[in-house]
């Protein structure tokens, strides 16, 4: 098992790798340009020559991409051209945004997605699997951004119960920080006004970024359960008298959500894309909408850097899958072998 | 069972406390850093106007420059030294009071950095010709005559040179340090702690300020910024009255519906911002006149101004906002009239122009407007036999394409604020050639009559005599027709109707907190 796991980290290094080398690469060569953005109205070509040369831009493209892997390895994502900040700095502020994010939508997507399929399997074809594919055709056809301005025309405007947008609260103000998850501060600092504050503002962004992820789960989960229920081991059961139930939630489920689980992996980053959209729109300060502003102003330090952090987090979600899928079916890990 | 039922309850029906009265929001875009010198946009005079001052200071509609911590000036004959006194008693927010070094070492400090707001000073200051004679004067000996000098004054936040030096790392001037912190006079004090970049930024009123409050009973002690990056969740928070101010670009098709709302209305104020529809003069068939004046003339400026902006900008003839000095006396805005669009284009065509390829328009596809003038006009060109390509782009790709001409695009849309209120900001900075290379003078134009007038303009320290010769410049540029001048934009900013006493001036699009008060 630890030469399994050890050699799913190994592989995950060389793909980090050439991410940091593509994006480099694709935000050098578009024909943005920081200089002229940093130096302003009527900036002189001599002005902006001098702000190329202080921030390394007239160097050769090779070599901006050495310095750049250098600095990367050395653990040091560079600073914002605009603000001269450490990126870091900032990216410590918006990853937890966007990780609480992810992560409750991801267990909103198992959670609700793993027993739909189940159900569905188990009535196959009957009303409730007809109900299950229903929502899962409707989760990946509805476009995010649609369903998120209806979800603020209905929840927040209309009927007003849940906000419109933010993380918390203006007049209440953010719990100190420990972790940068709000959820687990407020619980650190002993205020459940911020906890139940913080869970109405998760709700709307949530739900929204969830629904494609718990369509593509439960149909997963569908098809594996009805897979599983052709195989042998099933009609044993059924001959010996296992109850509905027990053969259900433990035999079957479990041979059928390896599928599920590898998908949680891929899932994971099709939330954090998705986030983008659904960031904007209910003004969630995460990765997401950094990456636009860093994007509108060719701050293309920053774009690097948010992109490595995401590939990052990717690849150890998938490493925690790839090991997940082996705890559930160790066969999983012989193969490998 | 029933804590999970109450917590589930208290999830959909609880409003969070409001016993006291709600803090200002403010809706509007925040700056990439808060280092006054680093860099020059709308959003970044929030806080250049809130929590610093400078020497002058525009106030009202239209712009009057009023000496801020400058009582006045005096200027030698030659027009160029330039000797300011300061006013007595001003404080910085940390007690420490202000004198002539530290507006020196505000002045070094930004000619050093070198960006955006320097701009407009370093073709004529040195920063060893910025000296304090003594603790009240400010003496500057520019290189060459400029008449702007005062007009760009506003430009330059005076920074705290105590509270910097404290902060320096790697003799940055405590760069690093102030894009996330601050070092002012200003109305308003920022809090660092929970200051997050683009996000959330929170200012306390600093109520031992130079100007004092005496014109403003009730100023607010409180406002949070909170920055709204979508434009539907801006309109839908203020009408909720999430905050209390959006960004002063409301989207022509939101006023009637924030004005129906009985908890909001809509500032309209006519503001300096020229919306232009650029041509690569150098680029043919740009660089052939009639062709420039079939594409001024297939432009439909009341379809686009009055139905698609639904009347809420004002027809801008020239380079110049129709409301600035220094315009010709009846200048004749270009007519939408597709005959005489044909007309030029047929002319244009018998002279070998190339009007048959595919002319390019580069849009910034983040901002709506840009996108629909060009589809409008793709209509319209057609209608000439003209075809138009429409490609989606942003700022920084545009602006990094524009320093040589071949790589400028054909077209491309975009506007021109108000950064200092003089004809040098428009057609100074846009229609002189020596300006080549930047992106206001990315039409590539080039008149050496009008080269001579502007720098002349630009030089002279005789108002009457400046207005006369920028007038002289219109006329000549619009007749060549380098670009498609389009609107002269009326800011449109929605706002709680607790918000009392909003002042707006073309510079900071009203966004000076010190005269707001709240009704209850």
């Amino acid at each position: 098992m630890a030469r399994y796991i050890l050699r799913r980290i190994l592989l995950a290094l060389p793909a980090l790798f050439g991410l940091v080398l593509l994006t480099f690469v694709l935000t050098r060569v578009i024909p943005a340009d920081p200089a002229a953005t940093l130096a302003g109205d009527a900036a002189t070509p001599a002005q902006l020559a001098e702000i190329r040369a202080r921030y390394g831009l007239d160097r050769p493209l090779w070599e901006q991409a050495v310095t750049h892997m250098r600095q990367v390895l050395s653990g040091d994502l560079g600073s914002s051209i605009f603000s001269g900040r450490p990126v870091m700095e900032e990216i410590v502020f918006r990853l937890p945004a966007t990780l609480e994010l992810t992560f409750v939508a991801l267990l909103l997507a198992t959670g609700l997605g793993v027993p739909l399929g189940l159900l569905a399997a188990l009535n196959h074809n009957g009303p409730i699997d007809h109900l299950a594919r229903l929502i899962s055709v409707g989760g990946l056809a509805i476009a995010s951004f649609w369903l998120a301005i209806m979800l603020q025309l209905i929840f927040a405007m209309d009927l007003d119960v849940l906000p419109l947008r933010g993380r918390i609260d203006v007049a209440l103000g953010a719990p100190p920080t420990v972790t940068g998850f709000f959820l687990v501060d407020s619980l650190l600092a002993g205020r459940l006004d911020l906890l139940v504050d913080t869970l109405r503002h998760l709700a709307l962004p949530a739900v929204t970024l969830c629904l494609p992820g718990l369509a593509s789960i439960a149909r997963f989960t569908r098809s594996g359960v009805l897979e599983t229920l052709q195989k042998d081991f099933v009609l044993y059961a059924q001959a010996a008298g296992y109850g509905r139930v027990r053969l259900a939630a433990i035999y079957v489920l479990r041979n059928a959500v390896t599928v599920t689980v590898a998908q949680i992996g891929l899932l994971f980053g099709a939330l954090i894309s998705g986030a983008v959209a659904v960031e904007a729109i209910f003004d969630w300060p995460g990765l997401g909408t950094y990456a636009v502003q860093a994007i509108l102003s060719a701050d293309y330090k920053a774009l690097l850097a948010v992109t490595l952090v995401v590939g990052v987090v990717y690849a150890v979600v998938n490493v925690l899958v790839d090991v997940a899928q082996a705890l559930i079916d160790p066969r999983v890990a012989e193969q490998v072998k | 069972m029933r804590l999970r039922a109450a917590l589930l309850a208290a999830l959909l029906f609880a409003t969070p406390a409001a016993a006291q009265q709600r803090p200002l929001v403010w809706g509007d875009t925040l700056p990439a850093t808060l280092d006054p010198h680093a860099v020059f946009d709308v959003p970044s005079q929030f806080i250049l106007l809130n929590i610093y001052d400078g020497l002058y200071r525009y106030q009202g509609n239209p712009p009057q420059l009023i000496p801020w911590l400058a009582e006045r000036h005096s200027v030698s004959e030659d027009g160029l030294t330039w000797e300011i006194t300061l006013r007595d008693g001003v404080n910085f927010h940390d007690g420490s009071p202000m004198t002539a070094e530290d507006v020196v070492y505000s002045f070094r400090r930004l000619l050093a950095m070198n960006r955006a707001p320097a701009a407009a000073f370093t073709p004529v200051l040195k920063a060893e010709n910025v000296s304090a004679p003594d603790a009240r004067t400010v003496r500057f000996v520019l290189s060459t005559p400029y008449a702007p000098f005062l007009a760009a004054m506003p430009l330059v936040a005076i920074v705290n040179p105590r509270v910097l030096t404290a902060n320096e790392k790697d003799s940055d001037r405590g760069a690093e340090w102030l894009a996330a912190n601050s070092a002012g006079s200003g109305a308003y004090r920022m809090d660092s702690a929970t200051y997050r970049p683009r996000t959330a930024l929170d200012l306390v009123r600093f109520p031992e300020h130079f100007r004092g409050w005496a014109d403003n009973p009730k100023p607010i002690d409180q406002v949070r910024s909170r920055p709204v990056m979508e434009t539907s969740t801006r309109v839908l928070a203020l009408l909720r009255g999430e905050i209390d101010a959006t960004d002063s670009y409301l989207p022509t098709d939101q006023v009637e519906r924030v004005e129906r709302n009985a908890r909001t209305r809509v500032a309209k104020d006519e503001s300096m911002r020229v919306f232009i529809l650029r041509m690569n003069n150098r680029k043919p068939p740009f660089d052939n006149k009639d062709a420039r004046l079939c594409f001024a003339h297939a432009f439909n400026y009341p379809g686009f101004n009055e139905i698609i902006l639904k009347g809420l900008v004002i027809r801008n003839p020239g380079p110049n906002p129709n409301n600035l000095w220094g315009n010709p006396e009846g200048m004749a805005p270009y007519s939408f009239d597709l005959a005489k669009a044909r007309e030029h284009c047929d002319k244009a065509r018998a002279a070998g122009a190339p009007l048959g390829r595919e002319i390019e328009i580069h849009v910034q596809s983040e901002l709506e407007q840009t996108v629909q003038a060009a589809q409008m006009f793709q209509a319209d060109l057609r209608r000439v036999g003209v075809s138009l390509k429409i490609v989606p782009s942003t700022w920084p790709n545009i602006t990094g394409s524009t320093g040589r001409p071949e790589t400028t695009p054909d077209m491309w849309v975009h506007w021109v604020s108000a950064y200092f209120i003089d004809p040098e900001n428009w057609i100074g900075q846009m229609y002189d050639s020596r300006f080549h290379g930047t992106w206001k003078a990315s039409s590539w134009y080039q008149n050496q009559q009008v080269d001579a007038l502007l720098a002349k303009a630009r030089t002279s320290l005789d108002q009457s005599e400046r207005a006369r010769l920028y007038a002289e410049a219109t006329k000549l540029v619009v007749a060549d027709s380098p670009d498609i001048w389009v609107y002269n934009t009326v800011n449109l900013r929605g706002l709680t109707r607790r918000v009392q006493g909003y002042s707006f001036s073309p510079v900071g699009s009203g966004g000076e907190l010190r005269t707001l008060s709240l009704a209850d």
